[in-house]
């Protein structure tokens, strides 16, 4: 069989979601978190606890509980269980990897989970909270690129990520003000969505006017980190039928697809395209659909950057043009193709891809909880509706660093 | 022990690669790999060439020169060894060596700090797309030396170009 060979398309269906609050004070162990953004998922998809056959998976950098706590809390046997290293580009990942479990017969259903205290203990860059004052060595570990990189004052993602998205604002014009408008647009459908941590509309100018973490890029083109855990249930599309909740079927993921030399990438050109390039010749012919096809769009924004580059990589719009892509309209709630309108990494909370994909699920099941009372009333002004009309397909984007990408593509139409 | 910016440099005896490198770096040039079966340059230091999967490599001294390829500026410190650094650039040098020689897009580009004359992180106004920089070894003791970069004093290799600044001074 051949990459991207479609055989399994739409066999499998996303059955249940959930998490838990999106805070910067859990006060709780990622275990505690964990078992209840599981339970949620689980409940949600009506699934049996007893006489389903089990299998989860789940990624973490060293800062989570795993399967066989969260599991023996729920008085749930797995059947099958792999626990991964990783974090953004995880989500799509194994959904791919569950896909595969469940054509293997190693079980009947998958949970997906991460959780994480991503404010009140591992922060961005993988900084301990609590770490010693002093300067830690410059040492290298398993051969790694410390001598290359760290040494020179790179540490955090965006230090990592920042040298792409320059070069792309000195050949292709791109501006700070265009970036910006990925932050507004995002911030728009988080003030319509009551689980979003910050839930307020920005301006252009709020963004150009927020100090610098790294020159050229602004505190409000970064996300918001926070504590929080979320789950997701995939089962066959067979199986789905006879579940309660409305149907979304997989119709084809990317896995973590690389440009060459991902552990220090800047020698393979072009350096402002990103892995995605790579992705979309993986995920659209395992989904059968171009971008044309795409109703909205669910990009890893850890930064209003990545967005952007996201977009271009996977087609949306020609590689150059991304700065007038997300600043003409088109990804706000109530455009043509709205991005993350749950306010995504940027506004709603940082889960490392996961609630991106929630969101796209519940889009497609017309269930979104935003502050419609009854029917959604598809009136998109400020503490409104943040239901898309009528979408059929949606498609996540995720992104590690600039040369690691995946993807995910689902649809109610089955 | 080796040191910069206060803080310890460590290499473990089993990674011969980093070993040499920053041995080499400590005798006054910027050393690439360069592979004895193909001829590639290779950096970063690696344990196997990734043109021919050769494990044959030896250390040789690169030009030194090459053309500011991107940057940023790092105005806080998250390592506290850099709290008396920023604001700092970062800087990715496009090298002579090799430009054009291994296919579109691809060149020898490396990741460091543009430094002044006096050795402390250059200003804002002197970092830009298109300028020429040379290599310039820091000692980091015990022969051990760490590559940075200054400005060669070379003609800009095309117009120069800066990060436009969007934020209010």
């Amino acid at each position: 069989m051949a990459k991207g060979h479609g055989l399994l398309r739409g066999k499998y269906a996303v059955v249940g979601v959930g998490e838990t609050e999106y805070s910067r004070n859990s006060g709780r162990t990622t275990r505690q978190m964990g078992v209840e953004a599981v339970k949620k998922a689980i409940d949600d998809s009506g699934l049996d606890y007893d006489t389903t056959s089990w299998g989860t998976t789940c990624y973490q950098v060293g800062d989570a509980a795993g399967s066989e706590i969260i599991f023996s809390d729920l008085g749930v046997r797995m059947d099958y269980q792999v626990d991964t290293w990783g974090g953004g580009s995880s989500s799509e990942t194994l959904i791919g990897l569950a896909i595969g479990a469940l054509e293997a017969g190693l079980c009947d259903a998958m949970v997906v989970y991460r959780t994480m205290n991503g404010f009140t203990e591992m922060r961005i860059g993988g900084t301990p909270v609590g770490a010693p004052a002093g300067p830690p060595p410059f040492m290298t570990r398993h051969g790694d690129h410390t001598m290359h990189s760290r040494i020179y004052g790179i540490a955090s993602a965006l230090q990592n990520f920042g040298l792409s998205f320059v070069r792309h604002m000195y050949e292709y014009g791109t501006t700070p003000e265009q970036l910006a408008h990925v932050k507004v647009a995002h911030s728009k459908g988080a003030s319509n969505n009551p689980k979003a941590y910050y839930k307020q509309r920005l301006t252009v100018d709020d963004v150009l006017n927020s100090r610098y973490i790294v020159e050229p890029f602004h505190l409000l083109d970064c996300c918001v980190e926070t504590d929080n855990a979320t789950a997701i249930v995939i089962t066959s599309t067979e199986r789905a039928r006879d579940l309660p909740r409305p149907n979304v079927a997989i119709l084809g993921t990317g896995g973590r697809t690389h440009k060459w030399s991902p552990d220090y990438h800047w020698n393979h050109g072009p350096i402002n395209q990103v892995g995605g390039i790579y992705t979309k010749d993986v995920v659209f012919p395992n989904a059968g659909i171009g971008p044309e096809d795409v109703d909205i769009t669910g990009s890893y924004d850890a930064f209003t950057f990545t967005t952007l580059l996201q977009l271009e990589a996977y087609g949306f719009c020609p590689i150059g043009e991304g700065g007038h892509y997300v600043s003409d309209g088109t990804i706000e709630l109530g455009g043509r193709r709205p991005n993350n309108p749950s306010g995504g990494h940027l506004c709603e909370g940082y889960t490392h891809g996961m609630n991106m994909v929630i969101e796209n699920v519940r889009q497609l099941r017309g269930e979104v909880d935003d502050y419609c009372e009854g029917e959604h009333t598809y009136d998109y002004s400020e503490g409104a509706c943040r239901q898309v009309q009528d979408p059929q397909i949606t498609m996540n984007l995720g992104w590690a660093q600039p040369p690691t990408g995946s993807s995910l593509v689902m649809t109610n139409q089955v | 022990m080796a040191e910069y910016l206060g803080a310890g440099v460590f290499v473990p005896e089993n990674d011969p690669q980093h070993r040499e490198y920053l041995t080499e770096a400590g005798k006054g040039y910027l050393p690439l790999q360069q592979c004895d079966d193909c001829g590639a340059k290779i950096y970063p230091a690696r344990t196997m060439c990734p043109e021919c999967r050769s494990s044959d490599m030896t250390w040789v001294a690169a030009s030194g020169k090459g053309t500011i390829y991107s940057y940023y500026i790092v105005p806080h410190p998250i390592n506290p060894a850099f709290k008396d650094f920023v604001p700092y650039p970062v800087i990715l040098v496009e090298l002579d060596e090799e430009r054009g020689t291994m296919g579109e897009h691809r060149a020898l580009r490396i990741v460091g700090n543009l430094l002044g004359d006096d050795g402390n992180p250059a200003p804002r106004e002197d970092v830009a797309i298109g300028k020429r920089v040379e290599v310039t070894i820091v000692d980091l003791g015990d022969g051990w030396g760490l590559p940075q970069w200054k400005l060669s004093g070379e003609p800009d290799e095309h117009e120069a170009w800066q990060i436009p600044h969007s934020y209010p001074p």
